[in-house]
């Protein structure tokens, strides 16, 4: 009785520590996002300052007919502009020039005054610089009125930037502050519960359905029958936490199906399937839905690319984070503040993910017809959107050349080593498999033949009569 | 002078980010259609241009509905005129016979939409595709058959009618001009709210995870979609949006008879969608327009085809016929389309005068 | 008639009963086997089957078995046509994946002709009318023919990456152009069309006497002949292998050389063609054709294909037999809801089997 009530205890507290955990997680990311847009908005408030400033004193400058270098490049730009002009006239008195040449019989007359009238716009170009340049030169030179002007312009401005910048920074860190202090409590809230919760699992047996120390996955006899066909055949074994594994075997040999049935695609017909959710929680995978699997912190991808072709890259992403997303259908419906603030902290989650996979340039662009290469990415950083803790590839490499191969290895192992996931792939290409994986196995017609490290598996027997026939 | 500058060019930046908001299209939109109706005041437009107006909206209501069940869920429904009728009787029994207030009404006619949007989506669960399209229009034809049987609730082959409605304690009642004047502006008002509760749905993660779950159902299960949950959604949101529509209708036209929710009108709001373009809202509206509206308000004032009404349907039809066959993704997009290509050709054109006028570059 | 609310009670508590049994079978039984959904399926076939032979049986207790056979017989004329209709339907859903809504208004278009010919030839002075309307249906055939195969080649395939959804778009855009060209070509008036004959024949079945409308033969004899050659073709000829291969999977059969473009564009005339046999039947049971006539027609079709599954042939006729059936015999249970009954029977029945009582599922890979 009292195993049971702590049993229950410790789902209650967990589901609050979840909760609270992400709700710190939504502040903290919610804050940096405001924090870099404030931050812009007061830069780009600071910058039109400064142009206003500079347009200011340009036109004290012209006024007291001061000469430096912001008169010099403005009056330097008005020259420009009057030279351009009377390009474009002179390229239409040619234009319209060699138009009547081919229609005229003499020549000559034409040509003399197309010299003429070029002659008069060189010289109406040379009066119109003159006259620039003693417009903006011959006013009076008032040195000291001004320095004078000038200097309390900048000087206000110097205020006002700075005005700005004190109530952003104090903004900022009032900002902070508040949200520390939010997190803070947050966090003491976790902890607090944390707590309880470590204590309650020493005391009472958790269920980990004897799964060992540093296993996340533990296949137990699974056996999946399509009619009388058995498909995978009591097949039993452990996934360590953190390794890459790897799932080998010949063509239709079942490598699919075991990933089917772990994701809850097919319901196996016999065997148990046991996945540790975090430290304390140990999860039975039979009794979930296929769609509560990624709750549990397990993402796959698809042997053939399945991507949402109506939707951009990046909204893509989004359909990965639909777990996260926290509001009702009725906020979603009436647009309330708070989905707009999932959606903005999430939407900069997704352009982190894109920027580190290499695909940010294809963040705003359709996947259809895209090279498969980018979509067999883009469907891996589909997986990342949700921080699971358990990653299953279906064939990553099918359909790649071998330059996209080794990138694929490459990044494969980057998402090991920095997201310290687990990662179960299936694969054809035993060069990347015996390359990046930690642990093998090698199945033929559902059956286990053998595991280990892929050397051992290059060495066995039993896998090399599997795959070239036995002779 | 230079401050004056500075404010209209800030007004020009805050305008400009305002008119990209979604919602201030439809405001405008409502306010044209407003404008439609002071016109009419002031004796400029005809009656039956209000009343197509009126139509156009209020068929642009369940059609967005529609939109939403199959242009982003991917499901097929013929049985959206049962719906319709549905919520037509509703509005006539309960408020107009039984006497129940205006408010209530709209609760209950949600809340048959809600039940009968479950039932069609359980069913939707077990049958798929082309066999799904063909049950809804059974079922439709099963509502417009109750329709005629249950006489005491929709007055059978006679039909119901509506005389006067009341809300907010005010009692309007046909023939007055009121009457006319507050329900197209309820109209309005439901219009854009539907839009905008659209556009919402659209934006947000429940019309992603449709789009997904009509794009891979696989790939939305393993993204944590529930696939019953939105089929379920798509078919409750649908049937709203229909039943709702079919409240305005009776409102408007004043009166509502079983046969004529039959399979055509269901085809034709689905005709609406595809044609106007799915997934957009003013292709819907546009839609709408061309199938419900374009006959009277345009058509019939054309000599050529007013003397013959025959031409009128073969227009229609050779329109669905042409859009489909060379513009899958209907009318909205040729618009996009063209006016991209317009502003090539513009741009060509300015070319070609400059080589005319300056000569060529490399002159 | 009295009795009948008793034999509704009984059939309902015999079916309430079945499906109790089942329930209790899948509960104690099925569930511990590991091949559960061979053995609900099975069962749940054995279960639709004794359902309908109780309605059967019930009713024949009610009506007794002359009476139901009567009006079976007196209803063979319907039948005839709802397979003529259905079995288009599903020729047009095979090669091209679609579900035809102008199916109906290319046979009314065909029953418009085939009414006016025979009108002509009357006007002109011929006197043997059952030759007269031999050469109508014969028109009216060739001239739906010539629609279907205008249809396909001309404006179905004409479209540029149309899906099945746009196909079903351009047949409903299709329905309103024809139903607008009617008029203009055969006048606005509905067109009287004769049936083949007007007399009935009385023989007997033990000591009961039966009555058959002769025009019911001439029905049932056409749609027995068209089928039995429709179905050869299917099975010996190169055009049935060439539909069976294209319903199977077009791109496929193309590469493999069959020309699906020849296989859809027959299939569209064929359809064609037997509409316009139904749509002649049916305009003359009512002796006018009208132009909203098929209409209903043409949904039975469709609910009977859904019903039978869309893949087979078989399955649709069978599909639109039970149709037929229950239609028949709804009306003397309760008038006003004949419609409702029939399709709450058959939406039951495809909840059960949600690819109709003879389709296959094709499990999709992930």
């Amino acid at each position: 009785m009292a195993k049971m009530i702590n049993n229950l205890l410790i789902k209650v507290y967990q589901r609050i520590l979840i909760h609270i955990e992400d709700k710190a997680k939504f502040k903290k990311d919610y804050a940096e996002v405001v924090i870099a847009r404030r931050k812009s908005r007061t830069e780009k408030r600071v910058d039109n300052l400064k142009e206003n400033l500079n347009k200011e004193i340009l036109a004290k400058a012209l006024k007291y007919g001061i000469q430096n270098d912001l008169t010099e490049t403005f009056i330097n730009e008005k020259i420009k502009k009057t030279e351009e002009r009377f390009y474009w006239k002179k390229r239409a008195l040619k234009a319209s020039f060699s138009r009547e040449l081919e229609k005229a019989q003499d020549k000559t007359i034409l040509e003399n005054e197309f010299n003429e009238k070029s002659l008069i716009l060189d010289n109406e170009l040379n009066q119109e610089i003159n006259d620039l340049r003693t417009r903006y030169a011959n006013t009076l030179d008032n040195q000291e009125q001004y320095s004078l002007e000038v200097k309390t312009i900048e000087n206000k401005t110097a205020e006002k930037i700075k005005k700005i910048e004190r109530k952003s920074v104090d903004n900022l860190e009032d900002y902070q502050e508040k949200t520390d202090n939010k997190l803070k409590r947050l966090e003491k809230q976790a902890a607090l519960f944390r707590d309880k919760l470590f204590s309650l699992a020493d005391q009472t047996n958790i269920k980990d359905y004897g799964l060992e120390e540093g296993v996340i996955l533990k296949l137990d006899n699974l056996t999946m029958r399509f009619g009388g066909l058995v498909a995978v055949d009591h097949l039993s074994f452990d996934v360590k936490e953190g390794e890459i594994f790897g799932l080998i075997g010949p063509n239709g040999a079942g490598k699919t199906t075991v990933f089917n049935c772990i994701t809850k695609f097919y319901k196996p017909s016999e065997g148990k399937m046991y996945f540790r959710k975090n430290k304390i929680d140990t999860v039975f995978l039979n009794d979930y839905k296929v769609h509560q699997i990624i709750k549990q912190g397990i993402v796959r991808t698809f042997q053939n690319v399945e991507l949402i072709w109506e939707l951009s890259v990046i909204d893509n992403l989004l359909v990965a984070a639909h777990t996260l997303f926290k509001t009702g259908f009725f906020g979603q419906l009436l647009h309330t503040r708070k989905l707009h603030q999932e959606e903005l902290v999430l939407r900069k989650k997704a352009e982190n993910v894109l920027l580190k996979m290499g695909l940010y340039a294809y963040k705003d662009s359709y996947p259809l017809g895209l090279p498969y290469g980018i979509l067999k990415k883009i469907e891996l950083a589909r997986t990342l959107m949700v921080e699971p803790k358990m990653i299953i590839l279906d064939e990553p490499a099918a359909g790649l050349n071998d330059a996209e191969t080794l990138e694929l290895a490459k990044i494969i192992k980057m998402i090991r080593d920095e997201e310290k996931v687990t990662i179960f792939l299936v694969e054809h290409d035993m060069g990347l498999v015996m390359d990046i994986c930690d642990t093998v196995c090698a199945i033929s017609f559902g059956k286990k033949l053998a595991i280990g490290t892929p050397k051992e598996i290059q060495e066995n027997k039993l896998v090399r009569d599997a795959y070239l026939g036995e002779e | 002078m230079m401050k004056l500058k500075n404010i209209l060019a800030n007004f020009k930046k805050q305008f400009s980010s305002i008119s990209k908001h979604p919602y201030f299209g439809f405001i405008v939109l409502g306010l044209v259609f407003l404008f439609a109706l002071l016109l009419r005041n002031m004796g400029l437009l005809t009656i039956s241009v209000i009343n197509t107006f009126t139509l156009v909206m209020i068929y642009s209501v369940v059609a967005m509905g529609f939109s939403l069940l199959l242009g982003f869920g991917g499901l097929a429904s013929l049985g959206t005129a049962g719906l319709v009728g549905l919520g037509s009787f509703i509005m006539g029994y309960m408020h107009g016979k039984a006497g129940i207030s205006f408010t209530a009404t709209i609760a209950i006619a949600i809340g048959v939409a809600l039940v009968v949007g479950l039932l069609v989506g359980f069913i939707s669960l077990r049958i798929e595709g082309m066999y799904l399209a063909i049950i809804t229009l059974g079922l439709g034809e099963m509502l417009r058959q109750f329709f005629i049987s249950y006489d005491t609730f929709t007055g059978g082959f006679t039909g119901t009618s509506l005389r006067s409605f009341k809300i907010f304690g005010k009692l309007f009642e046909s023939g007055n001009a009121n009457y006319f004047n507050t329900v197209y502006i309820i109209v309005i008002i439901c219009f854009i709210l539907a839009m905008v509760a659209t556009i919402n749905i659209i934006k947000s993660p429940t019309g992603r995870a449709l789009l997904s779950m009509k794009n891979s159902e696989s790939a939305a299960q393993s993204m944590g979609i529930s696939i019953i949950k939105y089929r379920l959604l798509a078919f409750v949101l649908s049937s709203v949006f229909a039943v709702l529509g079919g409240a305005l209708y009776i409102l408007h036209t004043k009166f509502s008879y079983p046969p004529q929710w039959n399979l055509s009108y269901s085809l034709d709001i689905l005709a609406a969608v595809i044609v106007g373009g799915a997934q957009s809202i003013y292709g819907i509206i546009i839609g709408v327009f061309l199938i419900f509206g374009l006959k009277v308000s345009v058509l019939n004032y054309i000599p050529f085809f007013s003397n013959n009404p025959a031409l009128i349907v073969i227009f229609n039809g050779v329109l669905i016929v042409l859009v489909v066959m060379f513009y899958p993704g209907g009318l909205i997009r040729l618009l996009q389309t063209s006016w991209y290509k317009l502003k090539i050709k513009l741009a060509k054109l300015k070319m070609k005068w400059r080589t005319y006028r300056y000569g060529k570059d490399d002159q | 008639m009295p009795g009948i609310d008793v034999a509704v009670r009984q059939i309902l508590i015999i079916i309430l009963g079945l499906i109790a049994i089942y329930a209790a079978l899948d509960l104690f039984w099925f569930r511990r086997k590991t091949q559960k959904s061979v053995y609900r399926s099975k069962a749940l076939n054995v279960l639709i089957f004794l359902s309908i032979l109780t309605m059967i049986v019930v009713s024949a207790r009610l009506f007794t078995l002359p009476i139901i056979i009567q009006i079976l017989l007196l209803n063979t004329v319907d039948l005839s046509i709802l397979i003529l209709a259905t079995t288009a339907v599903v020729l047009i859903f095979k090669t091209s994946v679609t579900t035809n809504f102008a199916q109906g208004m290319m046979a009314t278009f065909g029953a418009f002709f085939a009414a006016s010919v025979v009108m002509k030839l009357i006007a002109n002075g011929s006197t043997n009318m059952t030759l007269i309307l031999f050469a109508g249906l014969f028109a009216g055939i060739a001239i739906s023919f010539l629609l279907g195969l205008f249809i396909d080649v001309m404006i179905i395939r004409k479209g540029k990456n149309v899906n099945s959804v746009g196909k079903q778009m351009i047949t409903m855009g299709l329905v309103m152009v024809i139903m607008g060209i009617i008029p203009v070509i055969f006048g606005s008036n509905p067109i009287v069309l004769p049936a083949f004959s007007v007399d009935v024949k009385i023989f007997n079945i033990g000591d009961n006497p039966m009555v058959i409308p002769v025009q019911n033969l001439y029905a049932i004899v056409i749609t027995v002949i068209v089928l039995a050659v429709l179905f050869i073709a299917l099975r010996f000829t190169k055009w049935g292998l060439g539909v069976r291969a294209t319903a199977s999977s077009e791109t496929v059969a193309s590469m493999m050389g069959v020309n699906t473009h020849v296989i859809t564009a027959m299939s569209w005339a064929i359809a064609g063609g037997l509409g316009a046999i139904a749509a002649f039947f049916y305009a003359s049971m009512g002796t006018q054709v009208q132009v909203a006539s098929m209409v209903p027609v043409q949904v039975n079709a469709f609910m009977a294909a859904v019903l039978g599954s869309f893949g087979s042939f078989g399955g649709s006729i069978i599909g639109a037999i039970l149709i037929n059936v229950f239609s028949s015999i709804a009306p003397y249970y309760n008038g006003t809801w004949q419609l409702v009954i029939v399709y709450g029977i058959i939406l039951l029945i495809v909840l059960a089997k949600p690819l109709g009582l003879f389709g296959k599922k094709i499990a999709k890979k992930v």
